[in-house]
């Protein structure tokens, strides 16, 4: 849990924690995707939700250290916001954290890392990435709920 | 929760039909089909993103490397789509200006090879 943060941890209403596998991002995707349905939140906020989970979940997948080691993922939503939260027990996000945009080089393929972040931080509202002791990083992202009228339920990136 | 990958010929040029989600799962058989296509001497190639479901950053990586592939050929590769929720990942990344971005095969295939 982030240290003096209202995470997602503090009353999730989705916990997941699976293998840090590929078959298993859309697992989790979908999962959250189904809450926020619940609530019947705008179409487009659960696409945002839907990518954002998608993007963190796959940065996480590390061939470093925490490989083996479970992912977790943490969600809730009500009519104001989404709050998520992806704890990667390895050093995925730590990369990806360090690589920037404009490094991106496609004669060194998969970018896949140096992309995640720059996208996520294009769709939520709030992210925070923390790292955690002894290993591995939080990744907090909050989505706000706006009125659909403009038929963008949200994105302030 | 998975990926269909038709191809069709079209004249001179290969349209790849995608249905169903892009990720980390399931890009890897996008990558091979273009990787087949590009080394079976293909120099012209469609995505038709239209009945894609998702699509990520995984699902990106793979159609630059496909350009990249079938530019070093001289060749084209172009994108169909028109969804916002397909057409915003391009927008976010900038990848909007790498790609022929078009509104339907038809349309993507009246542009020459030289112009993707």
């Amino acid at each position: 849990m982030i240290p003096g943060g209202d995470s997602a941890q503090d009353v999730p209403e989705l916990e997941l924690e699976f293998p840090p596998k590929p078959e298993f991002v859309g697992t989790a995707r979908h999962a959250v995707s189904a809450l926020i349905r619940l609530r019947d939140l705008p179409d487009d906020l659960v696409q945002d939700v839907k990518l954002a989970v998608s993007e963190a979940c796959t940065t996480a997948i590390a061939d470093g250290p925490g490989e083996g080691l479970p992912i977790q993922l943490f969600a809730s939503a009500d009519a104001d916001r989404v709050v998520l939260e992806v704890i990667d027990p390895g050093t995925g996000v730590e990369r990806a954290v360090e690589g920037r945009p404009t490094d991106i080089d496609t004669d060194e393929l998969p970018f896949d890392r140096v992309l995640s972040l720059p996208i996520i931080r294009g769709l939520v509202d709030e992210v925070a990435i923390t790292p955690l002791e002894g290993q591995g990083m939080s990744v907090r992202m909050v989505l706000s709920v706006t009125p659909e009228e403009d038929g963008r339920a949200h994105a302030q990136p | 929760m998975d990926l269909e990958v038709e191809t069709q010929t079209r004249g001179d040029a290969s349209v790849l039909v995608l249905r169903g989600e892009i990720d980390v799962y399931t890009a890897p058989r996008l990558r091979q089909t273009i990787v087949d296509l590009v080394d079976g001497g293909a120099t012209r190639i469609v995505v038709d993103m239209e009945k894609v479901d998702f699509l990520d950053s995984t699902g990106l990586g793979v159609l630059v490397e496909g350009l990249k592939r079938i530019k070093n050929r001289e060749g084209s590769l172009a994108i169909v789509a028109t969804q916002d929720k397909i057409l915003k990942i391009f927008d976010i990344t900038g990848l909007n200006k790498a790609f022929a971005i078009h509104g339907s095969v038809d349309d993507a295939l009246k542009e020459p090879v030289s112009g993707a």
